[in-house]
């Protein structure tokens, strides 16, 4: 099992290295001038800057991406949280099949979406974690993002159980499978920054989702 | 949930011969040829055979059974004391009060001790361990190849009385239940294993500390008392609308209010805990 779990990561860590689903945004070779995360100016930039930053700057005291993890994304591919690393992120916990609060909590961070100004919202990332291990495959999960039209800033997440209790913790989410196969949960957008704190909360449905677009408006540095 | 298998092996060494049997069906048997509470081999780590039963949890959705059946588990029969933890976070620096992340522990994690590798007047050896967070808690029993009980399995050890399965008809427990909550706790803790041991001989559930379970943030309540507002509905989703069961279980409802308004980095000054396995 442990040995499972190790040759998984290090495949995991192997596959991220190789073909980063989510680069960092300075290490998108499109970039037309390093941002200050990357430091060039020390050294001659030998290695991309985003495996730079992983190896020389520690994550901070109170950063979610401690939470190592290996997640798998809807496209089958391995994904660990610190890959979000660099720009602010919208997570929210939620269930494929789940039939009231969910649709409504994805029509909330559209919502939420839709107050950004454009250059924010080409930055900042929605990332949705499954509490369902059992159903939301990536297939499933591919096809949620299929029904609500979700774009390639939208991330899916499976994971295993205790990854999935690990970040409920974490964000303070409560869940509950019950006897229907449902699971109760809270209904929480959590903003974070670069760095993966959390920097902001927001509880309930169809509620005033502006506190949450000028949190993560308030995360990107104006050009 | 997480299942040790090697440990549970270990666990299950005293009965070889049985060992041919799927590990449930074999402690049942156990259970069933042995006084409750006297299962040597795990006596001897400490641990205590529950034996399958069941969970009535006070708070539940409309469609939820009234209850919850519980596997056989093993549990430790008294919380985990400063000592323990002592060795632990000798052993895993990471855990030591000056070095822990406060993404996993709120400041005033072990407080009361003198300092990292100290324990103090304030926290007697023997005395249960608390200002833990469940991260820590967990991670010590992950240390130790065990688990965090879940809230079912917490409960249904703690709903035996001191002589038989049903607590709530013994009158001595209801009195030693109440009686707990009645009291402030004190400054320094007594010693675990002072309080009188359920039928199963399990110590101190009912009146030493708060005991953290591995699933505490199953518990909802009608509008988190975490200080968010709104209406239920749309804080949770589908049968968060837990409603109150049995008015009677008074203890119950305390504990399941306290877990319903922890945080897992939160540190209480009277919050513990103890470990499980899964035979």
């Amino acid at each position: 099992m442990k040995t499972h779990l190790v040759a998984l990561s290090l495949l995991a860590a192997g596959a991220l290295l190789a073909a980063p689903e989510i680069p960092a945004p300075c290490c998108r070779p499109a970039a037309p001038a390093a941002g200050p995360c990357c430091a060039p100016e020390t050294k001659p930039a030998p290695a991309p800057c985003c495996v730079e930053l992983k190896a020389e700057r520690p994550l901070t005291e109170r950063s979610l991406y401690q939470h190592d993890a290996v997640w798998t994304s809807d496209a089958g591919r391995p994904v660990k949280l610190a890959s979000l690393r660099g720009e602010p992120v919208i997570v929210a916990m939620f269930f494929a099949s789940c039939e009231y609060a969910c649709p409504v909590l994805v029509h909330d961070l559209q919502r939420a979406r839709a107050l950004l100004a454009p250059e924010v919202r080409a930055k900042a990332r929605v990332v949705l974690v499954t509490f369902d291990t059992r159903r939301d495959t990536p297939e499933a999960l591919r096809a949620f993002r299929t029904r609500f039209e979700l774009d390639s800033m939208w991330v899916l997440l499976r994971g295993t159980e205790t990854a999935v209790q690990d970040l409920a913790m974490l964000l303070g989410v409560k869940y509950k499978l019950d006897a229907r196969g449902q699971y109760a949960h809270s209904n929480l957008l959590t903003v974070l920054n670069a760095e993966g704190e959390i920097v902001h909360q927001h509880a309930g449905l169809m509620g005033d989702v502006s506190e949450v677009a000028r949190k993560v408006a308030a995360l990107v540095p104006v050009e | 949930m997480i299942v040790h298998a090697p440990v549970a092996f270990s666990a299950m060494k005293p009965f070889h011969l049985l060992s041919f049997l799927p590990g449930p069906l074999a402690v049942a048997l156990v259970a069933a040829l042995l006084p409750a509470g006297a299962v040597r081999g795990e006596e001897a780590a400490g641990l205590v055979l529950i034996p399958a039963g069941v969970h009535e949890p006070v708070l539940r959705g409309q469609d939820e059974p009234r209850q919850v059946a519980v596997a056989p588990f093993l549990l430790e029969a008294r919380p985990v004391t400063n000592a323990e933890f002592l060795a632990f976070v000798r052993d895993q620096p990471k855990w030591r009060r000056s070095r822990v992340a406060p993404l996993f522990a709120d400041a005033g994690y072990l407080a009361h001790w003198a300092g990292d590798l100290e324990l103090g007047p304030k926290a007697p050896a023997e005395a249960p361990v608390v200002r833990v967070s469940w991260f820590a808690a967990r991670a010590y029993a992950a240390a130790k190849g065990r688990r965090l009980p879940t809230t079912a399995e917490w409960e249904r050890a703690a709903a035996a009385g001191f002589r038989g399965e049903r607590g709530a008809d013994e009158p001595e427990y209801r009195r030693v239940a109440l009686g707990w909550l009645a009291q402030p706790s004190p400054d320094v803790l007594p010693a675990v294993g002072s309080r009188r041991a359920s039928v199963h001989g399990v110590h101190d559930l009912l009146d030493l500390v708060w005991e953290w379970v591995d699933d505490f943030n199953t518990t909802m309540t009608t509008g988190e008392s975490r200080g968010d507002t709104g209406l239920e509905r749309t804080l949770f989703c589908g049968a968060g609308a837990a409603g109150a069961q049995d008015l009677t279980n008074y203890p119950a409802f305390m504990r399941a209010g306290m877990r319903s308004a922890l945080r897992a980095r939160y540190v209480v000054p009277n919050l513990g805990f103890r470990c499980a396995l899964s035979p």
